[in-house]
């Protein structure tokens, strides 16, 4: 019985390492999609569903054809059309004729999650071993994210072109590789020295600072967001992601009553322009932007979704912010029909607009 | 003086109308409600509105910036849901501080946050909510009481009056009586059957619809809307799910399609999804492939926005009438060559 899951960026590692912390062999990684990908899902897709859904369908479909026929997706019940995918992709895919277990995990329930890990993805493994698989995950997931973030640096300023690619694909796979924990605690200063032994910088470059924030599958999803971290790496500009899945499953840091999890300080900022959470990552975009502002950052992309709710929500707001706070926000809504050269040539624009103000600043 | 509180007539205002303007009214304020959907209020909305909106959200910009300069205060109540897990939308939890976002002029809102769903809000909050209004108008608590408890029983008998009970719906689908006023003329060719469903803004609102209860009411059709549906029969429907749906709002179009779907007894299903909104694009797509694997009852889907154009809305109307229609005829002849087959064996 292969199991497969959407594909999510980076974050697939983290599912990978799940999948095999839970006693999975018969595992299928989601292959990363592309334009055939894209028009599979839309063909089958109702007309004007968020393009998540169309991207995750043609993913499951080319999966399914493959061979795999257990699919782990997410559930919820948030005022987000997410935790409903499956229940409408599930009838689109009988209908089409496929024979397969659909097993959503209910990522808002921490007992109902744990339980259906248990009882329908682990190979017999008790409620503890499933407890210390996620938990492993979750560890892991931090340092999946310091790679990220490590690689998104190193490449805007690195003089061998592809190095920090390469650099970054490797240490990917040590983390997941890692056997214990022991192993992975090492890497937390393995994965930086790798990346500073191994890629030349350019010492001298004054490189400007881009947050990308956004709905977080858009973030990830590199063919969906035409690959916006390397275009702007290309052009020498340092790129961060603000929202990472794996903080949200971090248990570990949040338990920890020490530790206020950034997404925790960046709804405490949004507070002056939205009170109420209201699905996705709208408080969080909100406060990120003015806390990147007070830390220095040069701009804000901002990336969502075609008809995605809880986003135009947030991009109603960013003029006002961007006012108030005076820093400079870019909104893109991506959807399978982007075309790659506009997008280009906003994000130039853009980057020309902030190469300006620096320069005023430093005259 | 009397204050002037606006109620922009779009989105909640048409769930509901009864409830807010009682409660303005008792506490001795003037209530000021935006004019019906009209040409102007939609170019306003269209231009002023953020592009990805849905057309009903933008609709809303309009009625809420046609009250500017004429009142003293708006009210937009940031609204969550009303049952213990399933949400509502998430933008009508944000539409007053985005007004206020992009708009700076607007008078004061009046913007009360109430969720049950998440933020676990019950009575006592209700009755927060009702002080903090009505302090602004009057200073006798004893007023304000009263008007909070007049304002929920005329909604509960608005309610009461609007939703029609499981034993009338069996009689309306056995044609036993008519829910709507239908011409004599009409009643002898066996007046048609159809369900309309869509979210309240969107049927009891002219322009946005198209004017659609007109012209089945002209046709001699006689409808019953999504919002009259009995509420047990619906959280019925939605227990044969496989997971539990928990848009609030889209429950009731769910449950209305399904139910009609298995029960048969009706001659068609009017289905309008309004463009962009986004629990509709899961729902209209379930219950075209329900009604897919369930071929029996006709259901047409209409998506609106503002580019709809009315003349091919009424031709597809028309010629869904005219299918229901022969489809009635052919089923009734088809039955009469039965027994009559039946008579010539004997």
């Amino acid at each position: 019985m292969p199991i497969t899951w959407p594909y999510f960026g980076s974050m697939t590692y983290v599912s990978e390492i799940l999948a095999r912390e839970i006693g999975r062999k018969d595992i299928m990684c989601p292959k990363t999609p592309n334009k055939r990908t894209f028009e599979i899902g839309a063909r089958h897709s109702p007309e004007f569903v968020c393009t998540p859904f169309k991207i995750t369908l043609g993913t499951f479909i080319e999966m399914l054809d493959e061979g795999a026929d257990e699919i782990v997706t997410g559930g919820c019940h948030s005022w987000c059309r997410f935790g409903y995918y499956w229940p409408v992709q599930k009838l689109i895919l009988e209908d089409l004729g496929y024979d397969f277990k659909f097993i959503p995990l209910d990522y808002l329930k921490p007992s109902n999650f744990l339980k259906t890990l248990k009882d329908d993805v682990s190979v017999g493994c008790s409620l503890w071993q499933v407890l210390k698989a996620f938990r492993v995950a979750w560890i892991k997931g931090r340092f999946i994210d310091l790679i990220d973030e490590l690689h998104y640096r190193y490449r805007a300023i690195e003089l061998e072109k592809g190095i920090s690619d390469k650099i970054a694909l490797k240490s990917f796979r040590m983390v997941v590789d890692a056997e214990n924990l022991r192993e992975v605690r090492k890497l937390k200063k393995r994965i930086p020295e790798l990346f500073e032994n191994n890629v030349e910088v350019d010492k001298t470059a004054n490189p400007l600072k881009i947050v990308i924030c956004g709905e977080l599958y858009v973030v990830f999803e590199q063919t969906l967001n035409l690959d916006i971290h390397r275009r702007l790496n290309d052009m020498g500009i340092i790129v961060k992601n603000s929202v990472t899945v794996s903080s949200y499953l971090d248990a570990g840091h949040k338990a920890n009553p020490f530790i206020t999890m950034h997404y925790e300080k960046a709804r405490k900022a949004a507070k002056p322009y939205l009170e109420n959470r209201c699905g996705g990552e709208t408080l969080e975009n909100i406060g990120d932007i003015i806390l990147y502002k007070k830390k220095g950052w040069d701009g804000v992309v901002h990336l969502y979704p075609f008809s995605c709710m809880p986003e135009i929500i947030t991009r109603s707001f960013i003029p006002q912010i961007s006012r108030d706070h005076n820093i400079p926000v870019i909104s893109f809504v991506l959807d399978e029909h982007t075309g790659e050269t506009g997008f280009q040539t906003r994000i130039e624009a853009f980057v020309d607009l902030l190469e300006r103000r620096k320069e005023k600043n430093l005259i | 003086m009397k204050y002037r509180v606006g109620i922009p007539r779009a989105l909640l205002y048409y769930k509901y109308p009864v409830l807010w303007t009682t409660f303005f009214e008792e506490l001795g304020v003037e209530v000021v409600i935006s004019p019906e959907t009209n040409k102007k209020i939609k170019e306003v909305s269209i231009s002023s509105a953020p592009d990805e909106d849905c057309y009903s959200t933008k609709l809303y910009f309009g009625h809420a910036l046609e009250l500017v300069g004429d009142v003293d205060y708006l009210f937009i109540p940031r609204f969550g849901s009303d049952h213990k897990f399933n949400v509502g939308c998430p933008k009508f939890i944000a539409l007053a501080e985005v007004l206020k976002s992009m708009f700076p002029e607007l008078p004061e809102i009046i913007m009360p946050f109430f969720s049950k769903a998440k933020n676990n809000h019950g009575k006592l909050k209700i009755l927060k909510i009702i002080f903090s209004i009505g302090s602004k108008f009057t200073h006798n608590p004893l007023k304000i009481l009263r008007a909070g408890k007049r304002a929920f029983s005329a909604h509960h008998d608005y309610k009461k009056n609007l939703v029609i009970s499981e034993e009338k719906l069996k009689k309306w689908e056995n044609s036993e009586v008519y829910l709507n006023d239908i011409p004599v003329q009409e009643h002898e060719k066996g007046t048609l059957k159809i369900a309309l469903v869509g979210h309240p803004y969107v049927i009891n609102d002219e322009l946005a619809s198209l004017n659609i209860r007109k012209i089945l009411e002209l046709n001699g059709v006689d409808i019953i809307t999504s919002e009259q549906m009995p509420r047990s029969l619906i959280e019925k429907q939605m227990e044969k799910l496989d997971y539990n749906m928990y848009f609030d709002n889209e429950r009731e179009l769910l449950g209305t399609v399904m139910h009609f779907i298995e029960s048969k007894t009706i001659d068609g299903i009017l289905h309008l999804v309004v463009f962009c909104c986004g629990p509709d694009s899961l729902i209209g797509e379930m219950s075209t492939r329900f009604s897919k694997r369930d071929p029996e009852i006709p259901l047409l889907q209409l998506v609106l926005d503002e580019l709809t154009s009315e003349a091919g809305v009424n031709t597809r109307i028309e010629a869904f009438l005219d299918m229901i229609e022969r489809r009635k005829l052919k089923i009734r002849s088809d039955k009469n060559c039965q027994s009559h087959g039946h008579i010539l064996v004997q």
